[in-house]
């Protein structure tokens, strides 16, 4: 589904930064499963990993001010569920969560 | 535990052990304490829910978690809901203070005479402050006094816990909650997974430009003696952050399946 390579979207690399600068190391190379899990969700929700982090922001008709959409979250949230429970189960299910959580987060969104 | 060594021990826990339930004669002594906190005219405003997380309905749980408080909540087992009851004043009409002179704390040495509450306390002072703006911001500073006290009781019992918002609508509805209750803070409690010095005491402001003597701006001047006494009895602890403690926080995220 997408239409190039994971690692090359702007919030893949701020991902990746943001692993970085917490953990060190190399995170994507010491665990692939990250980024498999990233690409498995866009193709779940059909959108690449910019477009998910974009849709969750809008902007102020009035000022053009950017904020983040509670309606916007929820409805990621809801997939993100649907995603969760799809996979598997127990651990592996949050884990495989997690991982999404994890580049939403270090993208400046937190869903729960 | 010494009390200074309570008071260096408490520090925010948002690792929990999720599958070991608290004893409920430790939620009781958290409660007792905050019973016995001090607040003005003993009105006792707190009120607490307490609220076992696996007792909840999944779909009302889900409603209560705000985003920032989502994991803590859901690490925690046990949810003490925090609340300041505004009807008291108006319901005791003065009787506290009498009932305090009657028992000796209050003495008309001071002042305190039943009349006195009857002509002054209750008409001057507690009846138009019980209807005054500044009323909820005069409770809430009691409310955190009490709640402090359950909340450095839990340490002493061997626990963690961490305040955090919540859902205020959703509260009330599940719980119960009367429109005169105005809602605090959720207290997550439950055993901490992550070691007790949790990577070390959280920096403070330093302590001179928190505190003054006689006039804003003449700080109040830090003797480096009683700091270190304060260090020998492990109120003042080594501060964050710890060297290991990133990697604390990774084992913890993995064990539990949390993000990194």
């Amino acid at each position: 589904m997408l239409d190039r390579p994971v690692e090359s979207y702007d919030t893949v690399a701020a991902w990746e930064s943001g692993l970085r600068t917490q953990w060190g190391g190399n995170p994507f190379a010491e665990d692939p499963v990250k980024l498999r899990t990233l690409v498995e969700f866009c193709e779940f929700v059909a959108r690449d990993p910019d477009a998910v982090i974009a849709f969750c922001f809008l902007r102020k008709r009035a000022t053009g001010e950017r904020f983040q959409s509670k309606q916007r979250r929820d409805e990621l949230l809801r997939r993100l569920k649907e995603f969760e429970i799809a996979g598997s189960s127990g651990i592996d299910a949050r884990r495989r969560r997690s991982h999404v959580v994890s580049f939403l987060s270090h993208n400046g969104v937190l869903i729960y | 535990m010494e009390f200074a060594e309570v008071v260096g021990i408490r520090r925010s826990i948002r690792f929990f052990d999720p599958d070991r339930a608290v004893e409920r004669e430790k939620i009781q002594k958290i409660l007792e304490a905050m019973r016995l906190g001090s607040c003005a005219m003993n009105a006792h405003w707190l009120r607490a829910i307490v609220v076992y997380r696996d007792d909840l309905a999944p779909e009302t749980f889900e409603a209560l978690k705000l985003p920032v408080a989502g994991v803590v909540m859901e690490l925690a087992p046990v949810h003490i809901y925090c609340y300041g009851d505004l009807s008291v004043i108006q319901n005791d009409h003065g009787k506290q203070p009498k009932l305090l002179i009657d028992m000796g704390a209050l003495a008309p040495s001071h002042g305190w005479t039943h009349r006195f509450v009857d002509e002054f306390v209750w008409p001057m002072l507690l009846d138009p402050m019980s209807k005054s703006p500044q009323y909820p911001i005069a409770m809430a500073f009691d409310n955190g006094g009490c709640a402090t006290q359950g909340l450095l009781m839990a340490y002493e019992e061997g626990l963690g816990a961490c305040w955090t918002a919540f859902n205020i609508p959703v509260a009330k509805e599940a719980f119960g909650v009367p429109d005169h209750w105005v809602p605090h803070y959720v207290l997550n409690l439950g055993y901490p997974l992550e070691s007790r010095e949790a990577g070390g005491q959280r920096p403070r402001p330093p302590f001179e430009d928190l505190y003054f003597e006689g006039r804003v701006g003449n700080p109040f001047r830090r003797d480096e003696k009683v700091v270190e006494e304060l260090k020998r009895r492990k109120m003042i602890q080594a501060s964050a952050p710890f060297p290991n403690r990133q990697q604390e926080l990774r084992d913890l995220a993995r064990r539990l399946g949390l993000p990194e």
